[in-house]
């Protein structure tokens, strides 16, 4: 489909619209930073957000969900299925990471909680109008993305372009009525909006590829950083729960008075948090917090990468910007490895 | 009892991979204080369909679910077996149960102890610590069920004590027979024990491995594992035919919530049965 | 299953706690079905002597005190040490900073030299005891309450979190205390509250004790990163987390 524009008001129109007859989550303002939430009006859309405390995959898997339902101990049913919702102003590399999510839930057996809400999601991508303290997107190859969205909004000048890619994306513009196709110099407009937020988006310069990063960690598992950098760390887990990218969950059973019915709820869990990889019996396979610190990195830049070709860290900034301990950059770990 | 058993693990074709399948059980029986043994069966005709060195997640609603392997091997049709020992919400849950309570099963999950695959004409050798002995057990009464595709047939058994001896019925059966070796030692003596006391590795040194091909089949508590590849190197157990059953956290056993990982695999997955020589390289496996 | 013979028992503390069970309303109702509650002096009038869980709220604070709770005890089956006050002394323990005839001398004027006041260093329940369980806070959490006495009903262990209030507090998307200038205790205190304080725009005092590993050693060297002297830092973990920090937090 070609590119469409919008002006702003006619956005905020659309989005009025839309809420009529369904949920639209948006970035909205909080304190002085943004999160997203479930829109009641378009004016409190902030597009302008640099970064959301955090990342939109609360919606998509939420940090507490009921999985299934039981009652005595034979019946149980599987929560039913989300209404369909609009996630709208998605900032590329968080897109980059719900694509990472969708490979994780639909690889093998398929995780039909997290699908049905992926499925149930028209995602509307935003490219960024201004970046956050700690944003490296850039350095990891996430600042713009081509793919993963429905809709991607991006701001050149007085308009908004509208690209659709997906015939979710394609049905959700339509319904804004008819708009004018975008002129050849709004297009290159919004291709020096990309190589700025390319060149933006590296407020800490990470000084190898990203691609070299699984060889850096296979030869530092020893290196003294990890005892050194752990020693602020207060296995808190901020890191993992800000982290767009970070999905690994507990499951707990709780019941209501009448002790025969309850649920069966999953819960964020993070691989920080010291009882991770404890087992019944008191054994512990990452007892020590410098264990569990440098867990984080090997999963996100060298196990997952092994298993899946990509890295998983999306370069959101996210963590720094969570690390009461500033323990959690990790250019600066993989700069320190690197040498410099 | 006969018919390929070579079927892939189970997956919930398109459900939920979360929902257990409400399951009955046939028999509860104490075995040691804290352990018991269970023989259940899925509601519905069909077979659990599990291979040897395989888990399932049992689910007690409001308790909540923990990966138990299967004791019984699936040679033996129309239910299965497991080993519990009690130790936290859900296994004191399972040992409050009696026959005819209903609990929730989902899997089978992971790996197994290739018994038609490559074991199938070698020589085995089981080495059990503690309630490692229940994984193994599956693939024991496997290779006895099928007793003409083994060569010779060793067991090494190690419990802390005389008191923790699992199977013990099993054992004095085992021990009877002349087409098996069953060497058995506990960590303490105890009263009433009159057969060998030390660690397992103290076995090795009884143990006369005649010449041909052996393969290990390994499982016990984390610190067990170093020492007893140890000891086999030393019997010249190439790395490749050791096959470890490993035990990790676990929480959803499908390869999604992230406690079960070793470096980069998922015990849920690409185990818990592992060959020892893909593990070397790996950090934290052994 | 018999509904579970509970006894709520008070020692020093403001019984505030005991009033966040008054204030469960409806679910005190769900609450009295699940089990049987045969001795609770806020409430009720008759008294017990058999039980199956004995709650006790409060702390510590003279040697006959210990003597009672030692009785309770060996009469309960399981034991619960509800709020900060009993599973960890609490705010009680600011007294044993000072010398405990200075103590004295402010709580009781003059008086305070009489013997049957008597006051020993203040103790968390389970200095004197074995505690089963803790439901921790200042006050408890209803809900947590509530869950805890459901999951012994039911004879399992509760999901007690062993981590930082952080991970709540990032999951409700609150303002860091840090970032606003302010030291927060929530890196080295137990979650399970919820971030209540910080959803409130207030830094986490530690009223639930100190999670497990706590990194007092970490916090220390972090201080300097946000210009927050060592001083300032003692000053609010006194409060909850005990003078020299090992604020009592194990069952
Ligand atoms: C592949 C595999 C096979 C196993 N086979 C057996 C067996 O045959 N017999 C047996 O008695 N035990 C076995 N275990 C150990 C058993 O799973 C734990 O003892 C059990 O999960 C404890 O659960 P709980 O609710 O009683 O304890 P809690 O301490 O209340 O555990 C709470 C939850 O933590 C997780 N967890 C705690 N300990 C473990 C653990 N050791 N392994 C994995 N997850 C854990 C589980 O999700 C569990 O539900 C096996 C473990 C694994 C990984
Ligand atoms: S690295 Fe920082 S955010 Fe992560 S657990 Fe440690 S202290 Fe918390
Ligand atoms: S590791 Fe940090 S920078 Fe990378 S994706 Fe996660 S939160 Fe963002
Ligand atoms: S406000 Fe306190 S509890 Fe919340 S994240 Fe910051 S340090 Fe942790
Ligand atoms: S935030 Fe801290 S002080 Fe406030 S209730 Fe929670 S633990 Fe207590
Ligand atoms: S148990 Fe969840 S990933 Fe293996």
């Amino acid at each position: 489909m070609t590119v469409k524009q919008m002006d702003p008001a006619s956005l905020n129109g659309w989005v009025d619209g839309l809420l009529l007859n369904r949920t639209v989550i948006g970035p909205v303002q909080k304190g002085d930073k943004f999160v997203f939430e479930s829109l009641s009006r378009a004016s409190d859309l902030r597009l302008d957000y640099d970064t959301t405390l955090l990342p939109p995959k609360k919606f998509l898997l939420p940090s507490r969900e009921i999985l299934l339902t039981f009652r005595g101990d034979s019946h149980y049913a599987s929560q039913a299925p989300p209404d369909p919702f609009v996630l709208l102003g998605v900032h590329p590399y968080d897109v980059a990471a719900i694509r990472q999510m969708d490979r994780v839930f639909s690889e093998k057996q398929v995780d039909t909680h997290y699908m049905a809400r992926r499925g149930a999601c028209t995602l509307v991508a935003l490219d960024a109008q201004a970046v956050s303290p700690n944003n490296f997107a850039g350095c990891m190859g996430t600042a713009t993305v081509r793919e993963g969205w429905d809709l991607l909004f991006s701001r050149v000048g007085g308009a908004y372009l509208a690209e659709a890619a997906t015939e979710k994306g394609e049905s959700l513009l339509r319904s804004a009525g008819l708009l004018a196709d975008a002129a050849p110099g709004q297009l290159e407009e919004r291709d020096r909006l990309w190589e700025s937020n390319r060149q933006a988006m590296r407020r800490h310069v990470l000084h190898c590829s990203p691609q070299d990063l699984p060889g850096l960690l296979s030869r530092n598992y020893d290196h003294p950083l990890w005892q050194e950098r752990a020693e602020r760390c207060f296995s808190c887990g901020a890191c993992n729960v800000v982290c767009p990218t970070c999905y690994c969950f507990d499951v707990q059973d709780e019941v209501d008075w009448s002790l025969e019915c309850g649920s069966r709820c999953r819960a964020w869990d993070g691989c920080l948090l010291r009882d991770f990889a404890s087992v019944a019996g008191g054994h512990n396979f990452r007892r020590h917090s410098a264990e569990r610190y440098r867990h984080r990195y090997y999963r996100k830049a060298k196990y997952l990468p092994e298993m899946t070709g990509e890295i998983a860290c999306v370069g959101c900034g996210r963590c720094v910007d969570a690390c009461v301990a500033r323990t959690a950059n990790p250019v600066e770990v993989y700069n320190t490895l690197l040498g410099d | 009892m006969e018919g390929t058993l070579d079927s892939p693990a189970r997956t919930s074709g398109g459900g939920d991979i979360y929902l257990p399948r409400p399951a009955t059980l046939l028999s509860v029986s104490a075995m040691t204080a804290s352990d018991a043994f269970f023989e259940l069966a899925l509601d519905g005709p069909e077979d659990l369909g599990h291979l040897p060195g395989q888990f399932v997640e049992v689910s007690v609603p409001g308790m909540g679910e923990a990966p138990i392997s299967v004791c019984s091997s699936p040679t033996r049709k129309g239910s299965f077996q497991m080993l519990v020992r009690r130790i936290g919400s859900v296994t004191q849950a399972l040992h409050r149960k009696s026959p005819g309570d209903k609990v929730g099963i989902r899997g089978p999950f992971g790996t197994s102890f290739p018994m038609e695959g490559e074991l199938k004409g070698k020589n085995l050798l089981f080495v059990a610590g503690g309630i490692g002995l229940a994984p193994l057990r599956s693939a024991i009464q496997y290779a006895l069920d099928r007793r003409g595709d083994f060569g010779r047939i060793a067991i090494l058994a190690g419990t802390r004590s005389a008191a923790e001896r699992l199977f013990t019925g099993e054992l004095l059966e085992w021990k009877r027979r002349n087409d098996l070796t069953l060497l058995e030692t506990v960590d303490q003596p105890s009263p009433g024990w009159a057969g060998q006391v030390g660690l397992i590795t103290g076995l090795f040194g009884m143990l006369r491995l005649e010449p041909g091909p052996w393969a290990a089949l390994v499982c016990g508590p984390p610190v067990m594992y170093r020492f007893v590849l140890r000891e086999l190197r030393r019997l010249q157990v190439p790395s490749r035919e050791v096959h470890v059953s490993l035990e990790r956290r676990m929480k959803c056993g499908v390869g999604k919530c992230g406690h079960c990982q070793i470096n980069g695999l998922y015990v849920c997955q690409q185990g818990p049965v592992f060959r020892a020589g893909d593990l070397f390289d790996l950090k934290e496996a052994l | 299953m018999p509904r579970p013979r509970v006894a709520i028992f008070d020692f020093a503390g403001c019984e505030g706690c005991q009033l966040q069970i008054v204030n469960l309303e409806e679910a005190l109702l769900d609450l009295l079905r699940v089990v049987d509650v045969v001795e609770w002096r806020e409430a009720m009038s008759e008294q017990s002597d058999v039980f199956d869980i004995a709650v006790v709220e409060g702390a510590i604070t003279r040697l006959e005190d210990e003597e009672r709770l030692k009785r309770i005890r060996q009469k309960a089956p399981v034991l619960v040490a509800l709020g900060s006050c009993a599973s960890s002394g609490g705010l009680n323990k600011l007294k044993n900073r000072m010398a405990m005839s200075e103590a004295r001398r402010l709580v009781y004027g003059r008086d305070g030299g009489v013997s049957r006041l008597d006051t020993a260093p203040v103790k968390a329940v389970s200095e004197v005891v074995k505690v089963d369980y803790l439901v921790r806070g200042c006050p408890i959490d209803r809900r947590e309450f509530s869950y805890v006495v459901r999951c012994l009903a039911l004879g399992r262990e509760p999901f007690i979190p062993g981590y930082p209030v952080c991970v709540e507090c990032r999951i409700r998307e609150n303002a860091c205390r840090w970032q606003e200038g302010e030291i927060c205790l929530g890196p080295l205190t137990r979650a399970g509250c919820g971030a209540a304080c910080p959803a409130q725009g207030a830094a986490c005092l530690g009223c639930r004790g100190t999670c497990d590993d706590a990194n007092l050693e970490g916090m220390a060297s972090v201080l300097a990163q946000y210009g927050k002297s060592r001083e300032e830092l003692e000053s609010r973990l006194a409060v909850f987390l005990d003078p020299d920090g090992k604020g009592v937090s194990h069952a």
